[in-house]
């Protein structure tokens, strides 16, 4: 009780850098989250896809990268956002 | 191998955090995104609203341009008939990685002619600035005197980490994507061919939705490479950083290793994943737009 009030009021005193500082650690964490299991989804369904039929593997990979990079760019569009919080508002 | 990587990449990433603790203690504390501060070299050229002068990031890209045209004249120009030797072979290792990859992955049969060209020269390109990107090289802003001479601080910084560069190799696929378009179908059934079948009734909150979307291409491609380079590289200076932010130099021992670690990693995927990328997409859109799907 008594620390989370002393947190409360040191957040007070520079309330706007807090909460530019949450937006960017919120920003960050949601997106990572989101992307997390999008690239986790991905690379379980490339193992299982190539128990069933390894011989698919090359042409797999390819589609394989590029559902990688565009479910990991979901956590640059959260850093950016919070960034652009941090940095303008 | 392994150990001599390790090695030159630990050795790669002391260098620039010297020139950190030699400017540390003059002025205010290290500030990563300082790094991304452009500063003016020599005289400013500016034609009316255009800025032309020279700054890191150009400087970055003359470079990654040389080396690109040089790693075509090394590795693409070899005599033939003396027997395939290893130069050749990475070469032709890079030549079908462009061809089946990335051209035929997004391009239709009768356009690769065209457009292989464009989409392989993005590949390397990307690829060569991304990866001159994590070679310290002293092109930094800041100066260090060695015998009374200014030299510029061994740093890593990509041209790519800055958005102008990757907008306007985003915006050149935008514009050869629509150009292509109108060219091959003629505006009126490309343009239809953004539609795609709906009642009657939703086509007001579909078209412009779909024009949005054109556009979100334009966005997604060039901050998916921007963010990315830009990240790496915050990563490695934030950990580095943190040895001059927080004034301990035992924290060297927790934050170059990780800062290796992410080092490696950015290296040996994240460059060439984002240069393969960039080039897949665009070879996507372009041929979407050669071939829409109705």
């Amino acid at each position: 009780m008594l620390s989370s009030s002393f947190f409360f009021l040191a957040a007070a005193e520079d309330g706007a850098d807090a909460g530019k500082a949450i937006a960017l650690a919120l920003g960050i964490g949601l997106g990572a989250l989101g992307a997390g299991v999008g690239i986790g989804n991905i690379f379980g369904s490339m193992i299982q896809a190539v128990a069933r039929q390894p011989e698919l593997r090359g042409e797999l990979t390819g589609i394989q990268w590029l559902g990688f990079a565009l479910t990991e760019a979901v956590v640059f569009y959260g850093l950016i956002g919070g960034l652009l919080a941090y940095v303008l508002v | 191998m392994k150990r001599a990587v390790a090695f030159v990449a630990l050795l790669a990433l002391t260098l620039p955090s010297l020139a950190f603790a030699q400017s540390g203690e003059d002025e205010t504390k290290f500030d990563p995104s300082h790094e991304w501060e452009l500063q003016t070299w020599g005289p400013d050229l500016k034609i009316g609203p255009i800025d032309m002068s020279i700054n890191k990031a150009v400087a970055y890209l003359i470079l990654g341009m040389i080396c690109s045209i040089a790693l075509g004249l090394v590795l693409m120009r070899v005599r033939p008939g003396r027997g395939p030797n290893r130069r050749q072979a990475l070469g032709e290792t890079i030549y079908e990685v462009a061809q089946v990859q990335v051209a035929e992955q997004g391009l239709p049969t009768k356009a690769i002619g065209r457009w292989f060209p464009y989409v392989a020269t993005l590949m390397i390109f990307i690829w060569v600035i991304n990866m001159l990107g994590f070679i310290p090289l002293p092109l930094s802003d800041e100066r260090w005197d060695i015998g009374g001479v200014e030299v510029p601080t061994f740093a890593i910084f990509a041209a790519t980490s800055t958005l102008s560069v990757t907008l306007a190799l985003a915006l050149m696929t935008f514009v050869f994507t629509h150009v292509e378009g109108i060219r091959e179908n003629g505006a009126v059934r490309y343009f239809k061919s953004w539609i795609p079948d709906v009642p009657k009734a939703m086509l007001p909150l579909i078209i412009p939705l779909e024009i949005l979307g054109q556009f979100m291409r334009l966005i997604s491609l060039s901050i998916r490479l921007y963010a990315n380079m830009l990240a790496g590289h915050m990563l490695i200076l934030t950990f580095i950083g943190l040895i001059f932010v927080l004034e301990n130099v035992f924290l060297a021992i927790v934050s170059v290793p990780a800062a290796t670690a992410f080092y490696l990693f950015e290296v040996v995927i994240v460059v060439s994943i984002q240069a393969y990328i960039f080039a897949a997409l665009s070879a996507i859109y372009i041929g979407s737009a050669i071939e829409p799907e109705h």
